[in-house]
């Protein structure tokens, strides 16, 4: 693929991501599935308790078993891999330029990206599937 | 062929020499690197969800304190920040790079200053900059009280 496509397919994700990312702030925010939409519950004691907020586990669990934002979630994960990795790529490549150092740094952040998006989609699969306890 | 790269990353940390344009090319290259990193960290994080509530409410508890108390909402606040203007400046990036809504190009003529992108390029910076903190205070305030503005 030349540079100019995956140049391209870099503006096109960073788009996405933004759409995706405000709609990710607010599936743990204004859409949260819960009463209390707060992030961190202090109270007076100061002492972080999550029971009242949206971190608590079966808060959470709630939005990971939805089909629709476990969809949402999924192509964040996409799009953001490509994004990041292809970005850590340019950045290296011109760090170490050079044919051989390229293809290393191109062939490393393929295997990184691929890990990172295996972890993340074993965690939303499983999760729509009745993971968790 | 090999182009040598003398300076290397040092440079990101040298913009004096340069404009405003440089300044936000360090800025958007540290906060992508950061935002990468984060991403790595949030995958690890959530993962976790599999492992049932007594490890999610652990370390969602741990991650609080790991240098002093409200360590949370603080990372929370400087990754917002740092999303809002990576975001904000690549929105800027790819009007700017693609050359959209910029006019015809002309011939360059002493001083040769770069005129065609200048006003829309400066336009972009303050009104994408307002954006910026319009955008991190919502997330902040948020962040901090549960209330949505």
């Amino acid at each position: 693929m030349k540079e100019s496509q995956i140049m391209l397919i870099q503006y096109l994700t960073g788009v996405l991501i933004l759409v995706l990312g405000a709609l990710h702030f607010l599936a743990i925010s204004a859409l949260a599935p819960t009463k209390d939409k707060v992030l961190y519950h202090y109270g007076t004691t100061g002492v972080h308790n999550l029971t009242n907020g949206t971190l608590y586990y079966y808060n959470v669990k709630k939005i990971y078993t939805s089909l629709a934002w476990g969809s949402v979630f999924e192509l964040l994960l996409t799009f953001l891999v490509f994004h990041i990795f292809n970005g850590f790529r340019i950045i290296l490549s011109e760090q170490f330029p050079g044919g051989r150092s390229e293809k290393i740094i191109t062939y490393a952040m393929l295997i990184a990206a691929l890990v990172v998006f295996v972890w993340g989609t074993r965690t939303i699969v499983l999760m729509l599937y009745g993971g968790g306890v | 062929m090999t182009i040598e790269n003398k300076k290397g990353w040092i440079s990101w940390f040298n913009p004096f020499k340069y404009g405003t344009d440089r300044w936000m090319y360090s800025l958007h290259r540290l906060t992508g690197i950061a935002l990468g990193l984060y991403l790595i960290a949030h995958v690890w994080e959530t993962s976790n969800i599999l492992n049932g509530p007594i490890t999610w409410n652990k370390i969602m508890v741990d991650l609080d304190y790991p240098f002093g108390q409200h360590f949370g909402p603080l990372i929370l606040s400087l990754i917002l920040i740092a999303a809002a203007y990576h975001a904000l400046n690549g929105i800027r990036l790819t009007i700017v790079e693609n050359g959209l809504m910029l006019p015809r190009p002309y011939r360059p003529e002493y001083p040769y200053k770069a005129k065609s992108t200048r006003g829309l390029n400066d336009v972009l910076k303050i009104v994408l900059g307002i954006l910026m903190i319009i955008t991190a205070a919502i997330g902040i305030i948020y962040i901090y009280t549960g209330v949505i503005v």
